[in-house]
């Protein structure tokens, strides 16, 4: 595993659980501040439940999740988005009947911001979104699925966040809509220095967007390396790539 | 085994089947009537059942009911199946902005004129005191329903709380009204805290099943702590309000002896009057205020997703309590105006078919819409006014014309909501163009 000797996020033997069922038995992975790191596994993985428990919801039974060095697992939910990590949760979350204004709002309310610095966000939302400017005086409901998605990402980008957890983002949406998610993905990264945490069920696309990546299967990491090595190892492509595709 | 029946649902066109569909109707009605109307029986003077017929009133009724779904279904072939969008025409539509712009401020001068045009007519000034308490218990309510989305069934108990603060307070210390209106707010908003803490968890039927239960609490506890509250005897001699100190009596230090007017027991109700007024437009701005404010804005995110909300920083405890307190000091408010007014309370006053009529108000005038409690409020209590001559059917009118506004505008008399962020210009979308789409 290649790991810098100061990852943004070091999730070191974490555990959590729903009632008796153990949906994490032990996971380490670490994300490097300026990198893509995916995560892929089936349904049932555990994957979303990784990304929930960074959040707090549910707690981790043990294990420790570090962010920038410091102990967060206690951390209430709330005040983990304050830290300046930002979520998009599976199934978007949007507002629906808010319009795409207030959703965008309400991303940067809780983190206090100035005026200025919530106008460059916004415009910074707008130039990898345009779509969403010209939504703006619409309700979030009315927006197509993909548009969803763009706002669910743009609103967590609103908090300004050093750390973007993306979950599912493609998930539902057509190839062509998908790309240009994973387009604005990419430029996020390259031009702000965000880093992004993405679990995805499109292995394909993640591994090549994805500079490192973690295959998880039954709440265990199994696989780890660079989004090239992963996309080459034929027990993926097996898995996750061809099987995937026909299966 | 039989074949599966045909789903054939064809659309109901041609004179055909309209007659089919009336003379179907026609037949049960005189199935129905042929016993209830078309015989009439009575013991005669032996104890004998005597009986003699009255086919003319039969035959009319049939005729009605068949005339009647000839209509029917003709007006709903016009209208078009229910459910669907219908085009209204531009004119009908900007006519409807046109009025939709300027109906808010007409109402309000109109409501502040109110006590010039009717002063002679005490019964439509109480009537309209009336009216205004419900408008502000609506926007009071609003804010705990409409906005943040917390199905509250037990809001009567602030009301009862406010009352009783009032009541209490000024009966036994003597206090002014203008020193227990803030404290009865206070208690309540305290109350309503309380209330929240243990139903954080709760959303949705939970919740108001656990409101519900508390409004019945506070209820059974004034009634039975008798030596604090009286118990079903109720508190009486509150004190009337005072013009800041001076009584609106017929006394030497009255306020009509201080202006050299001739005193009116009048001016005791257009005080009132006002003062119910201005606590209602107090309610309605600091609604609208904090609807702009972050914390608004919280409320309404709540509403609509509470996962989203924890995702985003926001802290859902503080949020619903804030909401409980708010939406529970203007209930505080209003019931230590109802003391004020009625001089006299009791647990009579606070069952929980008021908390019914409350929320009916503001789901009746679409949730979150301000505009939209007033209307209901004024149609909810005036109407109710209106009806009196009907005497126990009045119910059944009431009944009836709820259903029928819940199945032609289900999101309430005024279903749209204005957005508070705005890019350039505002821009309210209509609910009609709106399918909601819950994630």
């Amino acid at each position: 595993m290649t790991a810098a000797p100061n990852p943004l996020l070091a999730i070191r033997s974490l555990r959590a659980a729903y009632g008796k069922i153990e949906a994490l038995k032990g996971v380490d992975v670490e994300i490097n501040a300026g990198e893509i790191v995916a995560l892929i596994g089936a349904n049932g993985a555990g994957k979303s439940t990784l990304m929930m428990t960074i959040f707090g919801k549910p707690r981790a039974r043990s294990g420790q999740i570090l962010y920038e060095g410091r102990d967060i697992t206690g951390v209430p939910t709330h005040e983990i988005a304050h830290l300046r990590i930002a979520q998009s949760p599976e199934g978007r979350r949007i507002f629906p009947r808010m319009s795409v204004a207030e959703n965008l709002q309400m991303g940067a309310d809780a983190t206090g911001c100035t005026d200025a610095e919530r106008e460059a966000t916004l415009q910074r939302v707008f130039t990898l979104f345009p779509r969403l400017k010209e939504r703006y005086a619409q309700r979030g409901g009315t927006l197509s699925g993909g548009e969803q998605q763009m706002l669910a990402i743009g609103r967590a980008l609103m908090s300004r966040p050093r750390l973007l957890l993306l979950d599912e983002p493609s998930l539902g949406l057509a190839p062509l809509i998908a790309r240009q998610i994973f387009d604005a993905i990419r430029t996020l990264n390259r031009q702000d220095g965000l880093t992004v945490l993405i679990v995805e069920q499109n292995a394909n696309h993640a591994l090549k967007l994805a500079h490192r990546g973690y295959v998880m299967v039954n709440g265990l990491i199994t696989l780890a390396g660079t989004g090239a090595e992963l996309l080459q190892r034929p027990e993926i492509r097996a898995a996750y790539l061809e099987g995937g595709r026909h299966g | 085994m039989t074949a599966p029946p045909t789903m054939t649902a064809k659309p109901a066109t041609g004179i055909s089947s309209l007659l089919k569909t009336a003379f179907i109707n026609a037949l049960v009605a005189l199935v129905l009537f042929s016993l209830m109307v078309g015989i009439r029986t009575e013991a005669g003077p032996d104890g004998q059942l005597t009986y003699w017929t009255r086919f003319g009133e039969l035959a009319s009724l049939v005729a009605i009911v068949f005339g009647g779904s000839i209509v029917i279904e003709l007006l709903r072939l016009w209208m078009g199946p229910a459910g669907t969008e219908k085009l209204v025409p531009p004119a009908v539509q900007s006519g409807l902005s046109f009025v939709g712009r300027y109906l808010a401020p007409a109402l309000l001068i109109f409501t502040l004129l109110v006590p010039v045009i009717f002063y002679n007519q005490r019964y439509i000034l109480d009537l309209a005191i009336l009216v205004l308490t419900y408008v502000m218990l609506g926007w009071g309510l609003n804010v705990v329903v409409g906005l943040a989305g917390l199905l509250d069934l037990g809001y009567v108990a602030f009301y009862a709380v406010g009352a009783y603060s009032y009541g209490l307070l000024a009966t036994n210390f003597g206090w002014s009204f203008w020193i227990c209106l803030p404290l009865a707010g206070i208690l309540a908003a305290f109350w309503g805290v309380l209330l929240g803490f243990p139903v954080l968890r709760l959303r949705g039927d939970y919740l108001a099943i656990v409101t519900l239960a508390f409004g019945e609490i506070i209820r059974l506890v004034i009634i039975n702590w008798q030596s604090l509250t009286g118990g079903p005897n109720g508190v009486s001699g509150i004190p009337r309000p005072t013009f800041f100190g001076i009584p609106l009596d017929n006394s030497d230090d009255g306020l009509a002896a201080k202006l050299g007017i001739e005193y009116s027991s009048t001016h005791r109700i257009v005080f009132l009057f006002y003062l119910i007024l201005a606590l209602a437009l107090l309610t309605n701005w600091v609604t609208i205020r904090l609807r702009r404010l972050p914390i608004g804005r919280a409320w309404e995110a709540l509403r609509e997703d509470e996962v989203a909300c924890r995702a985003l920083g926001i802290n859902t405890t503080t949020t619903k309590l804030t909401a409980f307190a708010t939406g529970a000091m203007f209930g505080g408010f209003a019931g230590a105006f109802f003391a004020t007014r009625q001089g006299f309370i009791s647990p009579e006053s606070f069952t929980f078919q008021e908390s019914a009529l409350v929320l009916a108000i503001v789901v009746l005038g679409g949730m979150g819409s301000q505009l939209g409690v007033a209307l209901a409020a004024l149609a909810m209590i005036g109407g109710f006014e209106l009806f009196r001559g009907l005497e126990t059917y009045r119910m059944l009118v009431f009944g009836m014309a709820m259903v029928l506004i819940m199945i032609w505008r289900p999101r309430g008399l005024i279903g749209h909501r204005a957005p508070t962020v705005y890019l350039t210009k505002a821009q309210a979308i209509s609910s009609d163009l709106v399918k909601e789409g819950h994630g």
